[in-house]
């Protein structure tokens, strides 16, 4: 009898076959080169000439599989290629000077998504009185969307000296992110997801006699999952039957999200040196307005020049990054594991 | 951002609201409207709907400049709107949507609807939108002139033809007439020339009088009294159609009528409905508030 772990175990080697051969191919190139490079100080002329061409083969067979092979090999394994994202963004500590902050940071993201070619709206939006925004909901529909921006999620700091501040002191504040997955919108939801009969939806305002009594817009909407717990508001469109929609839209990222964060942790219990990437408390960067730098404490990277961050070129940069440095742990545990 | 405005929206209409109006109109904003405008129409009472208009769609249809036009998302649509004709109503909206989704049509075997007081033509235009091509011949009725022009530049608009082209291709169609169904010989004289019908739809004027002295200014100052007024009891327009419905041959055998009601008609029509001794069963479906919205009735 197999017990389910063995099936995950077994299903992840599987999983790891091609990039098992691929290690085996470098690994009998590499040697063959170190011995080709023996019989470059052969005392024959004509064997020094073969041996030189051989290692100019080799290694171009060597490059051709770091640069080519390997990556090849990992990205298949994502599963949520062709997702889109949502982008959920929530001011935190700092106030005003957060909702400030968001609405720099909602520009970042639009313009990456632009540079990226994904097309981006926004779902949802809370304006402050200041100009900032409480919160919003961005939907950045292109195959992966979400895969680029899903390391995006955790906590972000910002230090710098408000507008508003006469005294000149800088403050430290925060904005929250969580990136979720965004499936294609078909007519009928993903049954694997959530049934109807869990959920609960509710209109918000009351409306008198309604009908013909009553010609004023009340579209709000709240779902609530109710096995989870989640809860979906959406009041941004004019009509209750696209606020409905959006918010079943938003439900069913959350879900999947869940559903795609479980099953990471069950393939965690064989990894240890992944990105942290489902700890959404976790601070993960720190844009500091005084050293001109934005740094990422995850992978310990600053860069100078924050402007450029937030002009959505720079960021792009600390996205490669990190998921760069996801997918090369994941390649080092795999492979450790396969020592083992 | 725009504190003065949000500000007179605010008192207007709460702070909440008015922030979410506010958001509408930017997203509205166009050469022809200017927000200063829009906001100060508001204020006045005028509804939301006739203010949001997409002058492109006017273009697009070639109406008249004059013709300045609202718009109102329906379902998935987004329909025209324009005073006085009754701006569609989200308890509409959902009862609609619900028929539409519990009983479907086939091409084998189209179905012919009857909408009575069609106004802008929103009931027959999304059961046309939303069942496959070539399962509905819609037909809705009206006696105001603005309604049945604001009902045909919708058809236009959702791309729903009067009749059958040439293309072979199947499609959903929709027709409009002048008629007044309260009068007695209204089967007789304007119906004459069409079959019988398989479902029956209306949303009758059904405010009485005492409820029709209380109406916000934003109803009564801009949207027309025929489309809201019921009678004294406001139960007027569902005598008619219950005797227009025992007119022997006006359903055809399966056949379903949909009757949208006021806040407290619920079991006084369905009491109506039942009394014909047309049906076998008749429901009574609710709004998304809770009400007792509408009566359903199958044969
Ligand atoms: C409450 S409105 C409904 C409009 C549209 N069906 C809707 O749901 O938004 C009632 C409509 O009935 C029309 N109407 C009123 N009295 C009528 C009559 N005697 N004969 C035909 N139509 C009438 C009005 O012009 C108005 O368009």
């Amino acid at each position: 009898m197999s017990s389910p772990e063995d099936i995950a175990r077994l299903r992840q080697l599987k999983e790891s076959e091609p990039l098992g051969n691929a290690w085996i191919t470098w690994e009998q190139t590499r040697k063959q080169m170190e011995e080709t490079a023996l019989l470059l100080d052969d005392p024959d002329p004509t064997m020094r000439s073969m041996a030189a061409d051989e290692i100019t083969s080799l290694s171009n067979t060597l490059s051709d599989i770091i640069q080519n092979t390997f990556p090849s090999l990992l990205v298949p394994q994502s599963t949520t290629k062709q997702l889109s994202a949502l982008l959920e963004l929530k001011s935190g500590v700092g106030g005003s000077e957060s909702s400030l902050f968001l609405s720099d940071m909602l520009r970042m993201y639009q313009r990456l998504a632009n540079n990226a070619s994904w097309k981006s709206s926004v779902l949802a939006k809370n304006d402050t009185e200041g100009g900032g925004i409480k919160d919003a909901i961005v939907e950045f529909k292109g195959e992966g969307a979400y895969d680029a921006l899903r390391w995006e999620s955790g906590v972000h700091r910002v230090q710098r000296v408000p507008a508003t501040e006469s005294s000149g002191r800088t403050h430290t504040s925060t904005v929250a992110i969580v990136v979720l997955p965004l499936a294609e919108e078909t007519e009928s939801h993903d049954e694997e997801l959530f049934s109807m009969d869990d959920i609960k939806l509710e209109v918000m305002r009351s409306r008198g006699a309604g009908g013909q009594h009553v010609n004023k817009t009340e579209s709000a909407v709240r779902l609530t999952h109710i096995p989870t717990g989640i809860t979906v508001s959406m009041q941004d469109e004019r009509s209750q039957h696209q606020n409905r929609r959006r918010a079943f839209q938003v439900l069913t990222s959350r879900l999947m999200d869940l559903k795609i964060t479980r099953e990471m942790e069950e393939r965690r219990s064989t990894r240890r040196n992944l990105v942290r990437g489902a700890d959404r408390s976790e601070k993960i960067r720190t844009y500091n307005y005084a050293q001109d730098r934005v740094t990422d404490h995850r992978i310990g990277l600053t860069m100078k020049n924050l402007t450029s961050v937030l002009e959505g070129d720079g960021i792009q940069l600390f996205i490669d990054a990190v998921s760069k440095h996801h997918d090369e742990s994941v390649m080092l545990d795999l492979l450790e594991d396969k020592e083992t | 951002m725009h504190t003065r405005l949000l500000a007179l929206l605010s008192d207007a209409l709460g702070p909440a609201q008015a922030a979410n109006e506010l958001r509408w109109m930017n997203r509205a904003l166009d050469s022809r409207l200017s927000l200063n405008d829009m906001v100060a129409r508001r204020v006045r009472g005028e509804p939301l709907q006739y203010i949001l208009g997409t002058p492109s769609l006017q273009i697009l249809l070639s109406l008249p400049a004059h013709y300045t036009s609202g718009t109102q998302p329906f379902g998935p649509l987004n329909l025209l709107v324009r005073p006085p004709v009754l701006i569609p109503r989200p308890e509409t909206e959902h009862w609609v949507l619900r028929l539409a989704d519990s009983f479907l049509p086939t091409a084998t075997v189209p179905v012919s609807l009857l909408d009575l007081g069609t106004g802008s033509g929103c009931i027959p235009l999304l059961l046309c939108h939303l069942w496959p091509p070539g399962t509905v011949n819609a037909h809705g009725v009206d006696i105001s002139p603005h309604a049945l022009r604001l009902a045909q530049d919708n058809a236009e608009l959702c791309g729903i033809p009067s009749r059958l082209g040439l293309t072979k291709n199947p499609q959903n169609t929709f027709t409009t007439s002048s008629a007044n169904f309260l009068a007695k010989d209204f089967k007789d004289a304007a119906l004459s020339a069409y079959p019988r019908f398989d479902i029956i739809t209306s949303n009758p004027p059904y405010i009485p009088w005492k409820e029709f002295l209380e109406l916000p200014p934003s109803v009564i100052d801009f949207e027309d009294p025929r489309a809201l007024f019921g009678g004294p009891s406001g139960l007027e327009f569902y005598h008619a159609i219950s005797r227009l419905i025992s007119h022997k041959d006006i359903l055809n055998p399966g056949a379903i009528v949909a009757l949208e009601v006021g806040h407290d008609q619920a079991s006084a029509v369905q009491a109506l409905m039942h009394d014909t001794g047309c049906f076998l069963r008749t429901e009574i479906w609710l709004d998304p508030w809770g009400k007792q919205r509408t009566v359903i009735a199958r044969m």
